[in-house]
């Protein structure tokens, strides 16, 4: 009762004190600070009451200049209390606030509470303000063999724009040793935490200045800049490429450096280093790779399970204070992990920052490139980027392919959280990557056949090209003789063919018709000939094959008259009702010079053909 | 993200690239065998110039989405 009576005394004080601002008391405030590693992390849950008669729908936090330099992520949710699930947080919306009467040196940032407070309600939420190169080495130069210490500043009281009725204090340090802290009323440490408070009923902007000079070896690994390239490819992989520029950001090394102490004793000499990085790669990521500027001398480890894959990989050599190493790591990734489609639209679903865990990002550029032939690029992020648009010739491009440029600055963990690159993309241009591969085939086709049709010699009337010109004339003719002859061949196979028919079928009209067209084309192919034999004649360089072509035509003339008698004998056999044994009879002789006719016509045409 | 989004897939199994790229290599360097052997027997007069484009045109389809394989089963995503 008592402090309820004190406080709504302090509360009549700051209505007065204060008739600018809404009417809003902060009731409780529990901050927990977390300087476990190079990023500090500071938890706010605060209870606002408002106490005036008006509506407010907006509470104001206050930051002072030096710490709003280096605040990177900034988060408001609805308190959920203790126990619950953590993933039904409803975030609120922050934004960027300059109000009316306010000290210059603070930056203000509003949240927007989900309804309006009427008189007396009360609304809890937590802050997540998360801080880089907040840590600041003391010394600022230390040897190998020394640890690193780091001094942090904070105000023991919360500074609001809001009274205060009740507010803690906690910092978490990442190890019991503490050099020195700044000792208030209320002040209690326990092994690794120091505790602040309960302070209770503090004006507006109250402040009190505290000092934490304390021990921390962990990995002060900054990226200076971080370039990570997403390619989508639609045969099935999303391609990561990620450069680093990586620096140990802690206290500087100074004297020399002796790798047989670093080697021998790791956690004395050489305390303030980290050996190697940590990265959380997305589950099903394959093909990955690190390497450095000359290649990979260096290690690497990986794991994976269903969940998640794992890499490690150690530096050349141990990072110290100041100490810088540019890398590289690659992995694949399926696409149908990452890519999906909504409203004829397209869209990349992935995580904009680092792998790498705890690591302090001073300018990200993400370029995502796109497959050729996407249109109408838009991007969505959870928070403001700067962004353009570029396009990149890679592997069978024509116009180079769009990318979308992402860059911010001051990452943290907390800004790996999904964004999405919508685009349009016609599947036809798909095709475009086989399309090139196949023309550029085919022109080398085209270049052969050119080639082989081409006449280039530069002398058209020099002997030898006449007589070349002319044995090309000769081999053509020769080649249509030889097709002729095969055409013939094949008419008279036809022939037999018929009569086997006429004696499986007895159907002699068919047979007669078949005849008659073999007597038809015979007497085309033989006007074919014709002309091609005077060529040959005439031509003097024709004059060594000639003899064979002449006996090759006669063979085949002659053939050809023994097949008709042949078939001619065997039609009227049928005609006249003679028997099958009969017929055959009188045919085995024919049949007989038949074949050996065709064995000499069959080696003659072999002999051509090898000239 | 929206519920009813549909995840991509590529038009061909990954697993199938080595195979794919395999076979139609395989079929585009015979096609491209009997085009050159075509070349070199026919005589010029006889030649004919759609057979030639036609075998060539053949051979080189296969050819084409035989490297596209080859590359993509070798990690190159174009």
């Amino acid at each position: 009762m008592e402090i309820s009576r004190f406080g709504l005394l302090v509360f009549t004080i700051a209505i007065l004190a204060s008739p600018a601002l809404s009417d809003l008391v902060l009731s409780k405030v529990d901050r927990r600070i977390y300087l476990t590693s190079q990023i500090v992390r500071i938890s706010s849950t605060l209870k606002v009451e408002n106490a005036g008669s008006e509506m407010v729908s907006e509470v104001l936090l206050a930051f002072p200049e030096l710490q709003a330099k280096n605040l990177a992520y900034l988060m408001a949710a609805q308190h959920e209390g203790k126990g619950k699930a953590k993933n039904s947080v409803v975030a609120l919306s922050v934004e960027v606030a300059s109000p009316k009467d306010m000290p210059p040196a603070l930056t203000f940032y509003s949240v927007s509470l989900p309804k309006g407070l009427a008189e007396g309600d009360s609304f809890t939420f937590d802050v997540l303000a998360v801080y880089t190169h907040a840590l600041q080495p003391i010394p600022e130069q230390i040897t190998q063999a020394d640890i690193q210490l780091v001094v942090y500043q904070e105000s023991a009281y919360y500074l609001s724009p809001y009274v205060v009725r009740v507010q803690s204090l906690s910092i978490k340090l990442p190890d019991s040793r503490i050099e020195s802290y700044t000792k208030l009323e209320n002040t209690k440490i326990h092994g690794s935490e120091i505790k602040y408070g309960p302070y209770e009923n503090l004006p507006t902007f109250s402040y009190s200045p505290i000092v934490v000079h304390f021990e921390s070896n962990q990995p002060f690994a900054v990226a200076q800049e971080l370039v990570r390239e997403i390619e989508v490819s639609h045969w099935g992989n999303v391609q990561v490429t990620e450069h680093y520029k990586l620096v140990h950001g802690g206290a500087r090394s100074k004297g020399e450096f002796s790798r047989l102490d670093f080697q021998a004793r790791p956690n004395l000499r050489g305390a303030s280093a980290f050996r190697y990085l940590v990265a959380n790669l997305p589950p099903r990521a394959h093909s990955v790779y690190y390497r450095d500027e000359i290649g990979n001398i260096s290690t690497s480890y990986l794991w994976g399970d269903s969940k998640k894959t794992e890499l490690l990989i150690e530096p050349r050599y141990p990072m110290f204070g100041g100490w810088k190493t540019a890398f590289t790591i690659g992995y694949g990734l399926p696409l149908q992990d990452f890519l999906y489609k909504s409203e004829g639209k397209r869209f990349l679903n992935i995580t904009f920052s680092t792998p790498m865990v705890e690591l302090i990002i001073d300018t990200l550029i993400v370029k995502v490139v796109l497959p050729e032939g996407s249109s109408d690029i838009s991007v969505s992020a959870p928070f403001p980027v700067k962004q353009w648009q570029e396009t990149k010739i890679s592997h069978l491009d024509i116009d180079g392919r769009p990318v979308v440029v992402l860059e911010k600055t001051n990452v943290v963990p907390e800004h790996n959280q999904y964004f999405q690159v919508y685009y349009k993309f016609n599947k036809l241009s798909m095709l475009r990557e086989p399309l090139m591969l196949i023309s550029g085939f085919f022109f080398l086709f085209v270049a052969c056949i050119v080639y082989m049709h081409a006449d280039i010699s530069i002398s058209k009337s020099s002997a030898s090209y006449l007589a070349k010109q002319q044995w090309e004339e000769v081999q053509g003719a020769i080649q249509q003789v030889q097709n002729i002859m095969s055409r013939c061949l094949t008419t008279h196979d036809k022939l037999e063919a018929s009569l086997r028919d006429l004696s499986r079928t007895g159907d002699v009209q068919a047979c007669k018709a078949a005849r008659k067209a073999a007597d038809g084309l015979l007497k085309e192919l033989s006007k074919e000939l014709k002309p091609l034999l005077t060529f040959l004649h005439s031509s003097p360089s024709a004059a060594q094959i000639l003899p064979k072509v002449e006996e090759l035509v006669a063979k085949e003339r002659e053939l050809q008259e023994k097949v008709m008698a042949k078939h001619s004998t065997v039609v009227d056999g049928y005609e006249k009702k003679s028997g099958a044994r009969d017929i055959e009879n009188r045919v085995a002789l024919q049949q007989q010079k038949l074949t050996a006719l065709r064995q000499e016509v069959d080696n003659l045409l072999e002999f051509i053909d090898e000239i | 993200m929206a519920p009813p989004a549909k995840a991509i897939t590529s038009p061909v199994p990954d697993a199938w690239y080595p195979t794919l790229a395999v076979f139609m290599l395989a079929i585009g360097l015979v096609l491209t065998a009997s085009f050159f052997i075509y070349e070199a027997t026919s005589s010029k007069r006889n030649r004919s110039l759609a057979k030639e484009l036609t075998t060539g045109g053949v051979a080189s389809v296969f050819l084409g989405f035989g490297s596209l394989f080859l590359l993509l089963s070798a990690g190159v995503y174009v």
